[in-house]
Parts: C-alpha cells; sequence; structure tokens
C-alpha cells in the first residue's frame, strides 16, 4: 500500500474527527500490522495501541478512555494508553504502544514505531 | 513478614499475590491449590469452556511462568486440613506443618445441592470448577434434554448455551422473574423473557424430588407448577453456593454467612485475612460473589498485609453472557427510590438507571457497557445528576461526569 511504510505513517484521521475520550479502529488491512490499531484521543494527545484486548476478543477501541488509560470494553482490564503497559486484571499482558504524531492538524499513525514519550 | 500462606487458587488468591508484589512485598509467597494443574478463571466454565470453545489452557488467570517469576510458590493438587492462626501454620492433609506469618483464606464455596430426595442422582450436576463444566460440557449433546434447576446467572447462562448446543432445555425456578434485586425488573424480565425468545422453555416452581428411570439413563424431575412429571437425560443445578468455612470456623474464627472480615479483609484474628466469596465484610448483608469483587477484595487485603491504604471502595460491577447478549451490572438496584431507563425495553439493549434523590446508586444495561462504565464513574464520585440527560439518548453520559 502507498500510504504505509515508517518514514510517512498512515494518515488516520483529521483534528476534529475523533472526541476527546473517544477512539476510532484502523482496521489491519491498512494498518499492514496483523491487528488493528486503536488510536485514541485523550486529554488534547493522541495515541495508539493494538486494538484487540491481550486478554480476550475485544476491541480496546469501544474502551473507555480517561485519565491516560483506556479500560477494555468487556472485562475492565486497563492499559496505559501511551506504553501499553497493563493496569490491571484480568489482563496480564500489555498492548503494544505505536507512534503517533499530529502533523499539519493532520493525525498520522507509524505503525510497528515506538511512540515517542 | 518473611511467609505468607495463601489456602485457595481462585481470582481472589491470585489477587492478592499479584498486588502484594506490585506493593513491595519481597518475602515468600506459598500458594495452595485443592485442585491440579494452574489456577484459572471461573467465568468461562459457563460459557466458552461448556460451548468448547475455551480450553483449560485459555482460561489460566496466569501464564506458567508468572509464578516463578513473581516468586509464588504454587502447591496444585494440595489440601490444607487445618490453619494454626496462633503460632502461625497451616496443617496440610499429608500430615505436614507449614509456617507462615500470615494466611490469607481464599477457600471460595462449594456449590448448593439440590436438598430434595435424588438431588444426588449422577444425572444432577453442580458447576463450579473445571473438572465439573468438562462432565456437563459431554452431556450437552444435540436433542438432548436438559433441565436447569434455579435461573440466576449461572442457571441462565448454562440454559442459554446448552439451548445454543441444541439441548431441550428446561428452566426451573420458583421466582417468576430472578434477579430483580440486583438489576431490577425492567431488566430482569427483558432477560427473562429472552429465554422463552431462544425455545427454553421456562417454568415457575420448585423440583419436589427427582426420581431415576429403572433400565434407561434418564431421570424425572417432580416440579411444583408441572402437571406432568419432566423427563431430562441431564440436570443442572445451580442455586447458589455455600462459603467453604470449615477451616476457619475450626480455628475458631468469626463466621456468619462467610468469615466475617473488615475494610482491609482482615478475619476475626489479626493474622488471618479471608477473600473471595468465602469472605463477607461485616455491616454488609450479603457476600459479593462475584469476579470483581474477589479482585478488589486481594488487592484491599494485600494493602491490609502490607500496612498501605486500602483502595478505594468501588460500586459492586457484575457481567453475564446469555444468548448472545451481554449483561452488566453496578450498584445494587434495590437501594434505588426509582429508576430511569435509557432505551427501550423493545429495542434489545437499554440501561435502566437506579436513583436515589439526585445520585445514581446503580444501573444495569443488556448490551450497552458503555452506559454501565459511565455509571460506575458516576457512583464512585458522588455526582448529582440530572434524570432527564440519563433519559435522553442523545445527551453523552461523559458530560454528567463533569457535573
Amino acid at each position: 500500500m502507498s500510504n504505509t511504510g515508517t518514514s510517512t505513517g498512515i494518515r488516520v484521521a483529521v483534528a476534529g474527527d475523533i472526541a476527546e475520550g473517544e477512539a476510532i479502529k484502523v482496521p489491519a488491512e491498512q494498518t499492514g500490522h496483523g491487528d488493528a490499531i486503536a488510536v485514541f484521543h485523550d486529554e488534547g494527545a493522541y495515541y495508539a495501541l493494538d486494538d484487540t484486548c491481550t486478554h480476550g476478543q475485544a476491541s480496546l477501541s469501544e474502551g473507555w478512555i480517561e485519565g491516560g488509560e483506556v479500560e477494555c470494553p468487556l472485562h475492565s482490564a486497563r492499559f496505559c494508553l501511551k506504553t501499553g503497559e497493563v493496569q490491571c486484571m484480568p489482563a496480564t499482558v500489555g498492548a503494544r504502544a505505536h507512534r503517533v504524531a499530529v502533523r499539519d492538524g493532520e493525525i498520522w499513525l507509524h505503525p510497528g514505531e515506538e511512540p515517542t514519550v | 513478614m518473611r511467609r505468607i500462606a495463601i489456602v485457595g487458587a481462585g481470582l481472589a488468591a491470585v489477587s492478592t499475590c499479584d498486588a502484594l508484589r506490585s506493593g513491595g512485598y519481597d518475602g515468600e509467597l506459598v500458594l495452595f491449590s485443592a485442585e491440579e494443574g494452574l489456577p484459572y478463571d471461573r467465568p468461562p466454565l459457563s460459557k466458552d469452556v461448556l460451548l468448547g470453545k475455551a480450553r483449560r489452557e485459555d482460561i489460566m488467570l496466569r501464564p506458567a511462568e508468572w509464578y516463578e517469576q513473581q516468586g509464588v510458590e504454587l502447591w496444585p493438587g494440595t489440601t490444607v486440613s487445618g490453619i494454626r492462626p496462633a503460632e502461625g501454620a497451616v496443617e496440610l492433609s499429608g500430615g505436614s506443618v507449614v509456617s507462615a506469618d500470615r494466611i490469607v483464606l481464599a477457600t471460595g464455596g462449594t456449590p448448593r445441592a439440590l436438598p430434595v430426595p435424588g438431588g444426588d442422582d449422577p444425572a444432577v450436576h453442580l458447576l463450579r470448577t473445571w473438572e465439573e463444566s468438562e462432565r456437563l460440557r459431554e452431556r450437552l449433546l444435540p436433542g438432548a434434554r436438559v433441565a436447569v434447576v434455579g435461573a440466576g446467572l449461572i442457571g441462565a447462562e448454562t440454559a442459554a448455551v446448552a439451548g445454543a448446543l441444541g439441548c431441550r432445555v428446561t428452566l426451573i425456578d420458583p421466582v417468576p422473574v430472578p434477579l430483580v434485586a440486583a438489576v431490577g425488573s425492567e431488566i430482569a424480565e427483558a432477560l427473562h423473557q429472552r429465554h422463552t425468545a431462544e425455545g427454553i422453555r421456562v417454568v415457575t416452581g420448585g423440583v419436589e424430588r427427582i426420581e431415576r428411570r429403572p433400565g434407561v439413563d434418564e431421570v424425572v424431575l417432580h416440579v411444583t407448577g408441572l402437571a406432568e412429571p419432566l423427563p431430562a437425560d441431564t440436570v443442572v443445578v445451580g442455586i447458589g453456593i455455600r462459603p467453604a468455612t470449615a477451616l476457619a470456623e475450626a480455628a475458631g474464627l468469626k463466621v456468619d454467612n462467610g468469615i466475617v472480615v473488615d475494610h482491609e479483609q482482615r478475619a476475626s484474628q489479626p493474622n488471618v485475612f479471608a477473600v473471595g466469596d468465602v469472605a463477607r465484610r461485616d455491616g454488609h448483608a450479603v457476600r459479593h460473589e462475584h469476579w470483581d469483587a474477589a479482585q478488589r477484595g486481594g488487592q484491599a487485603a494485600a494493602a491490609g498485609l502490607l500496612g498501605r491504604p486500602v483502595p478505594a471502595e468501588q460500586a459492586l460491577w457484575f457481567w453475564s453472557d446469555r444468548h448472545g447478549s451481554r449483561l452488566e451490572a453496578v450498584g445494587t438496584m434495590a437501594d434505588a427510590d426509582r429508576t430511569v431507563l435509557r432505551g427501550s425495553p423493545d429495542g434489545g439493549a437499554f440501561t435502566a438507571f437506579g436513583l436515589r434523590a439526585d445520585r445514581l446508586v446503580a444501573a444495569a444495561a443488556i448490551d450497552r457497557g458503555r452506559d454501565i462504565k459511565a455509571a460506575q464513574r458516576l457512583i464512585d464520585r458522588g455526582v448529582a445528576v440530572d434524570a432527564t440527560r440519563l433519559a435522553d439518548e442523545s445527551a453523552d453520559l461523559r458530560t454528567l461526569l463533569r457535573g
């Protein structure tokens, strides 16, 4: 796909598309990464994690986003939006975090790249 | 503290271990499990395990390497026969004695058997352990006649699974609409009606006796409210559990519908704690036999063991999956003085909010998990809520959190 690749990333939204406290799911076909990736908007910043909860078959893009964390819609495991680190059971494995950049009002996802913390 | 012994290996026990290690405890941790194998999660036993979708390795609470990494010494297949709080020791059924500075009882409960003649027939199944789930799964064959006694969470889930597997299911409960106290009448009625819509025969009545038919592998149930005896190949009983308090009682701990514990799960002997289904908070009318309560109980116990502040209490949360739908509830609907609906019961997915004055005290929802997540936060933060906005589907519940 022409718009993938680590240098430019994928343009997934423009600012305003993802409301505060909401997320979008970028399908696996588009991420080229094996899993869909959820892009979250929390307190003015954007974050991206592998979309499928590491515990069960749930989409983190449908989770509750607040305070730098996302809570899984199914069993309430929580993950740090910045690092993907698991915050509580039932998940025991962190979610992979990806870099998101905002450039000229556009939100770019860089699948497989470490987020800049 | 050099050694903490945990008796039992369900979620509350593993949660205790987890919170102890993340809280900085570096002494020994010994986990005595009566069952063989690695500790597992119980909710799937009445769902994906029965459906044949999850195997034992899919429902492990923690992977094998976690126990090594966290320094948790697991003793599977080990029965604890006694505890000695005064001297700080645990007795094993083989006769050996293990010293422990603190003892955590996470013994759970045993399912109540049907207290009627024939209630112990081999066709009658209880559901609490992996083995019981496996044994029952082998019986849920297409066309099998399955009688489920008790339409609470376990009974309803099991009935739904049996129906999905092609069994002919009868669901029996003495209460016309179960779960009203927990989730309110609107949600409870919608849930209960769903059974009938999915082809399950729902009977309001009580089982008086179960008789084995001579020469064939089937039983008949005599049920009040049914003119004819009900033949069944398999009977499943889900009428609650008894807390496994024998060790606590023998040790002289205060036991009254569970091991009585304080806010940090400490029992009446200061070096003994109790977590999970076996424990009852002093001042609480019931034991909270839910997954989330077990997890939180472990965290509170770890705080108590480490002399740290106990995490803030949160409204009780549980879920149940049946007929492809998901029930979630938070708080206790019986605490509410009025109910506000969001969405319509006719549409399948809707939420009932329970208010007391202008505060939310409970919510229950079918297939609307985000409403429950919002409700949990509204309850825990004690935010005053506007009932008309709760009912207004165009209003984002997040905005209510900002007051």
